[in-house]
């Protein structure tokens, strides 16, 4: 009898919490609402023809009755594509970690460090677009959506030329134009691509993430911009057989694969080549005994913004100097 | 403290007005007094009604599920060192959202849903375990609870553990959640909890008598006409559900469920007929008071409250056990 009761408890405990939410939206929660939430989200609420329609990384349709004023980025990513075509100054608020370009430092903080954004503070600037990207959950989309802001989620594109696209959105969004700066991005693309087209050898390249373990390393795996970079800038990188995007080879994988060049993704944490040189258990492998371990800005390799064909440039000058003089 | 219901009802009250009050965008008292009248400045009331009021009323439900549930764990295991997590509610939770992590849900009402549900599912379905595992006949002794309890929890977690390992893209997604921040805020997150919240901790109020009765241990209670078993396993339904609730939308917040519990015993005493409301308004009162912490100590920059609980809860924890003159009082 009592087993029946727990069951029967159980089983209504899963029902209610498949109970759907209430259907009024949830701003209408307060007396003072009403006003509130037309101050937040003016355009949205206005009737008039819409300015852009658009669907998102989300698959959301996202609609603006006129070009973003006041945007808050919440990825570097996205700050920096802002910057990019020219919609700099409309940007009144970014993530902790956007501190490109310098310009950038300037504009107020809305955190972001551990997933956890000052909701509030993104609320009171006021923004009319906030730009997310994939670092961020929908949860804080919903979240924001939910408050009445209007929010374009960017996906995270998987080809240099995907990225255009993002360009292309956020420009169009913020009133912008980007051919002009996509013309010139793929001018420079091509321009590696025919000095890569006619190699015969492509390098085998580790790139290095994080060594705080130097016997397991973490390094750019299938899917990720690291990969893409290094195989288009005529290299072979040794993590795309792994299974993970972020994989940790081991040692004595690396040392079996034997790369003859090292890239230095974490440099900008401090670890040098020279300290590279002298890690134990790495002197058999090629690219040590020969001394090719180079320092690379992983900013311009992990971040889906334009920068993406600065880091292809300065990866192919790495991986094949003699065609970059 | 002559009045215990007294002093913590308005200790209580003073954290949700300060949870009210603080966050990282400056709003005055003389504004806030102008909201309250319905009369202040558009953006503020905002703020207020829709940002700060439903996260204070999710971390006060949050907190009083957990201490309320902490004491009566204490109780019903007879452990100082029980907390709602003994048992597996939280690996279990933890389990259930990592697993729905790692699925592709759609960007949709349910897709987002599907965390917090899978988490409550999770955790109810550990605690079920367990229990079942944990049976000898017609009774559960405590001690296999614990021990089944903590052996699955081990389990749950490695698996946990395992999840993140192999799925890299959503650690961020999951250390967030399982480091303890409410992840859904929102009336709708409240609304779901609510009912679970109301009838577990509701059960537990009314457990008071019975709990101390269960102090005598088994056999005694028995003795003294209490269905130990029945009682046992209501208390066990009870507690979950609060907990789950709670951890399904607020992530695994630890510390509160075993210290606040503590502290209102050394400071008011044992009975658990008070010891129960009394760990349920403080639980609340800690929580808020983490969660304004965690809100303005590196404004604008929010830090998961599952840090702070421990990060301030232990030191003042130890500062009070030094301090209570009644060493005995467990």
């Amino acid at each position: 009898m009592f087993r029946k009761t727990l069951i029967l408890t159980l089983l209504a405990a899963l029902l209610a919490a498949c109970a759907p939410a209430p259907s009024t939206p949830v701003v209408d929660s307060a007396p003072t609402d009403a006003a509130a939430t037309e101050a937040v989200a003016t355009e949205a609420a206005t009737e008039s023809a819409a300015y852009l329609v658009t669907s998102d990384g989300l698959g959301r349709e996202v609609t603006l009755a006129a070009p973003a004023e006041r945007v808050v980025s919440l990825a570097p990513s996205t700050t920096e594509i802002l910057f990019a075509v020219g919609a700099g100054a409309q940007v009144v608020g970014r993530d902790e970690f956007s501190d490109y370009p310098a310009e950038a430092a300037a504009i107020e903080s809305v955190g972001g460090s551990m997933g956890e954004y000052s909701v509030e503070t993104i609320v009171a600037l006021e923004p009319d677009l906030v730009l997310a990207a994939e670092i961020n959950t929908p949860e804080l989309v919903s979240q924001l959506e939910e408050l009445g802001l209007t929010v374009f989620y960017v996906n995270n594109p998987t080809t240099i030329e995907e990225m255009y696209g993002s360009l292309e959105n956020v420009a169009a969004l913020t009133g912008h134009d980007a051919s002009e700066l996509i013309d010139a991005l793929k001018a420079r693309v091509a321009a590696v691509d025919e000095k890569i087209a006619p190699i015969s050898a492509r390098p085998s390249v580790f790139y290095e993430i994080d060594a705080s373990d130097p016997a397991k390393p973490y390094t750019y795996g299938p899917g990720t911009f690291g990969n893409l970079l290094i195989e288009r800038a005529g290299g072979y990188n040794i993590g795309s057989e792994a299974a993970d995007m972020y994989p940790q080879l081991s040692l004595e994988q690396i040392v079996v694969t034997n790369p003859s060049i090292i890239l230095l993704g974490d440099s900008m944490w401090g670890v040098t080549p020279e300290s590279v040189l002298t890690r134990e258990g790495w002197g058999e492998i090629e690219a040590v005994k020969s001394s090719q371990v180079f320092p690379i800005d992983d900013n311009l390799i992990s971040r889906p913004g334009p920068r993406l064909v600065d880091g292809l440039e300065a990866l192919a000058k790495i991986l094949h100097p003699g065609l970059f003089p | 403290m002559k009045k215990p219901f007294l002093s913590s009802l308005l200790v209580l009250l003073i954290a949700l007005i300060l949870s009210l009050a603080i966050g990282s965008v400056f709003i005055s008292p003389a504004e806030m007094w102008k909201i309250l009248r319905g009369m202040g400045e558009a953006k503020f009331a905002f703020i207020i009604w829709n940002i700060r009021l439903p996260r204070t009323v999710l971390v006060a439900l949050t907190g009083a599920a957990l201490s309320g549930s902490g004491a009566a764990y204490q109780g019903l295991f007879r452990n100082p060192l029980a907390d709602p997590f003994l048992i597996g509610v939280a690996s279990g939770a933890g389990l259930g959202a990592v697993i729905a992590m790692s699925i592709q849900w759609p960007y949709s009402f349910w897709g987002l849903m599907a965390i917090p549900m899978a988490a409550f599912i999770a955790a109810l379905l550990t605690v079920f375990i367990v229990y079942f595992l944990a049976r000898v006949g017609q009774t559960v002794p405590t001690s296999n609870l614990i021990l089944a309890g903590v052996a699955f929890s081990s389990f749950a977690t490695s698996l946990t553990s395992f999840l993140m390992l192999r799925s890299t893209s959503e650690v961020r997604r999951a250390l967030g959640w399982l480091l303890g921040g409410a992840s859904q805020t929102g009336w709708t997150a409240i609304l779901a909890m609510l009912p679970y919240v109301l009838i577990g901790l509701g059960i537990l109020v009314f457990f008071g008598y019975r709990l101390n009765l269960l102090q005598f241990g088994d056999d005694q209670a028995q003795q003294m006409g209490l269905n130990v078993t029945r009682t046992k396993t209501l208390l066990l339904i009870a507690s979950s559900l609060a907990t789950a609730a709670a951890v399904a939308f607020s992530g695994i917040i630890g510390f509160i469920g075993l210290i606040v519990p503590h502290l209102m015993r050394m400071w008011f005493g044992a009975d658990y007929r008070q010891l129960i409301p009394l760990s349920i308004l403080g639980g609340a009162t800690a929580l808020l008071i983490s969660d304004i912490l965690a809100r303005v100590v590196l404004a604008p920059q929010e830090i998961p409250v599952g840090i702070i609980t421990a990060l301030v809860g232990a030191p003042f924890f130890l500062w009070v056990l030094r301090r209570v003159k009644n060493q005995g009082y467990w």
